[in-house]
């Protein structure tokens, strides 16, 4: 490739790309199947292990006081793999889809989340050929333990401090989503870093382009959620109480 | 619902021992990322694909049209890895610009990244494509608890894949009442119709899951799901087979460890 080709000749491609493609759904975004480097996929699972591990123990506990939790569990890990198939109109006018992080978290607790986000992403992996068995650890860190820890722990300070509702419902989904994405650039960084600049220029290169996708998506997500918690607290008062069992007990 | 699960009920491999299936797929994929020149993914695309289009017979446009899902990932990703930017003295680059201090451009050795990545992925995607076309989910989930997977993570697993398809379907048919009522003409019609799908479709999950609760207990639930299983006999044939082929791949991969870019961009 000549020097003076190669430059107009990415933008050129860029340009094409977006003109056979227009109006991206924005998914959350998970790292492609095969994208990793085979240490970093290793690498990743062995972070995963330990939550995905105190998750479902804690999981255990609840469900031999209470076995109708299992199937609770059941229905709430279909729900969220729904709920990701949906789109939501996002604010710059093309669609998302919700990755369900914030309102999982908040209905369901961070440590059951891990475990359900887990078998989540598995799912879209094998149905929906979105994500990877090879990138399975590093999604499952980014979506479903950093995601969820985020947006439960600002949930949570909310409430102790008295914020109002939709305040602290829009914090936890949106900078749940965004600490989603910026958990993913880090992993993606750390595998790819830059030549000269080294891992943080790398991180800024990616965050800044998915940032295009993703903010959009951490923003609408984090107004759907209001509308779906103000429902939720009007209509299913009853079932929330009853979900408490859920989060009160895995916490524990 | 979802074509992928469709294609893997009434793929031609579908009788195959699911093991010999997620083994193929796995140790390939393995071989694959584990592979520093283009050559062996490469192969691996080419075999996985021709497993998928002739062995399981999977029409091949649905092949094609799978194949370009991850691309906008992929393109974006790997565009990411290949261009680099820098404000200090601007490294060897192949080629490039300067705008007010920032440097903008490529690298010779981020560019033969750049190309390995894009290969690599898409011959681990077809890795997985052959498992998820070939196997259905079922039998995925029956291998996880015969390799000793947590009892709860599996139990789960099966619980979910079953309620998917109801709540999905749930789902579509209030999308459908409610856009017939104008109730996504607007965006923020659609926010609010959203928002009451939502809650509305995890008001029917919950007490559809006590729902199951209650049938279980009254049929005497004891806090394990047990499923009947077909047997599969394995095939000694395939597994030389696998065997065989994975060998031509890792050799393939160990014998090209220097790279066909490297070739062209001394």
């Amino acid at each position: 490739m000549s020097k003076k080709f190669a430059f107009p000749l990415l933008v050129a491609a860029g340009v094409v790309y977006f003109l056979l493609f227009p109006q991206q759904n924005a998914y959350a975004m998970h790292i492609m199947e095969g994208f990793l480097p085979l240490k970093w996929c290793i690498f990743w699972y062995a972070v995963m292990i330990p939550f995905l591990v105190a998750g479902l123990i804690s999981i255990n506990k609840t469900v031999q006081a209470n076995p109708g939790v299992k199937m609770l569990l059941g229905l709430s890990g279909a729900f969220a793999f729904v709920l990701s198939a949906m789109k939501i109109p996002s604010v710059t006018g093309s669609c998302s889809h919700p990755t369900g992080v914030g309102l999982g978290a908040i209905l369901f607790g961070p440590t059951a989340m891990t475990v359900l986000g887990c078998i989540v992403l598995i799912f879209q992996a094998l149905l929906l050929a979105h994500g990877g068995i090879s990138t399975l650890g590093a999604n499952t860190v980014s979506m479903a333990v950093v995601g969820p820890l985020v947006s439960y722990a600002l949930f949570k300070a909310g409430q102790k401090t008295g914020a109002p509702r939709w305040l602290s419902v829009f914090l936890a989904a949106t900078l749940g989503d965004l600490m989603t994405y910026v958990t993913t650039s880090l992993q993606l960084a750390l595998a790819f870093p830059a030549p000269t600049g080294g891992v943080a220029a790398s991180m800024a290169k990616f965050m800044g382009i998915f940032a295009v996708t993703q903010v959009p998506l951490a923003v609408s997500e984090g107004l759907l959620t209001i509308v779906i918690i103000n429902f939720l607290a009007s209509y299913n008062r009853r079932e929330l109480e009853e979900l408490s069992v859920l989060t009160r007990e895995v916490r524990a | 619902m979802f074509a992928i699960d469709q294609y893997a009920y009434t793929s031609r491999l579908r009788p195959v021992h699911p093991g010999e299936k997620l083994a193929f797929a796995l140790v390939t994929m393995v071989i694959c990322l584990a592979s520093v020149s283009p050559a062996a993914p490469l192969a691996v695309l080419l075999i996985m694909t021709g497993a998928v289009l002739f062995r399981a017979g999977i029409p091949w446009r649905f092949y094609l049209k799978l194949m370009t899902l991850p691309l906008s990932f992929l393109i974006i990703g790997v565009l990411t890895v290949a261009v680099s930017i820098s404000t200090g003295p601007p490294p060897p680059l192949l080629s490039g610009r300067t705008l007010g201090g920032i440097t903008i451009g490529f690298t010779a050795a981020s560019l033969q990244l750049a190309v390995l990545l894009f290969v690599k992925s898409l011959g681990a995607v077809s890795c997985l494509y052959f498992l998820s076309l070939t196997t259905p989910m079922v039998e995925v989930i029956s291998l996880l608890r015969r390799f000793k997977v947590p009892a709860l993570f599996v139990e789960l697993m099966s619980l979910i894949y079953r309620f998917i398809f109801v709540i999905m379907e749930t789902a579509e048919k209030m999308y459908v009442a409610q856009s017939s009522r104008w109730g996504y003409a607007s965006i923020k019609t659609a926010y609010i119709s959203l928002g009451q799908l939502v809650a509305n479709l995890f008001g029917k999950s919950y007490h559809r899951s006590q729902a199951l609760f209650t049938a279980l207990q009254s049929r005497c639930y004891n806090g394990d799901l047990r499923v009947l299983e077909t047997p599969r006999a394995p095939s000694r044939s395939n597994i030389m087979l696998i065997a065989a082929v994975d060998l031509f791949l890792a050799v393939l991969a160990l014998y090209t460890g220097g790279g066909l870019i490297a070739r062209i961009h001394p």
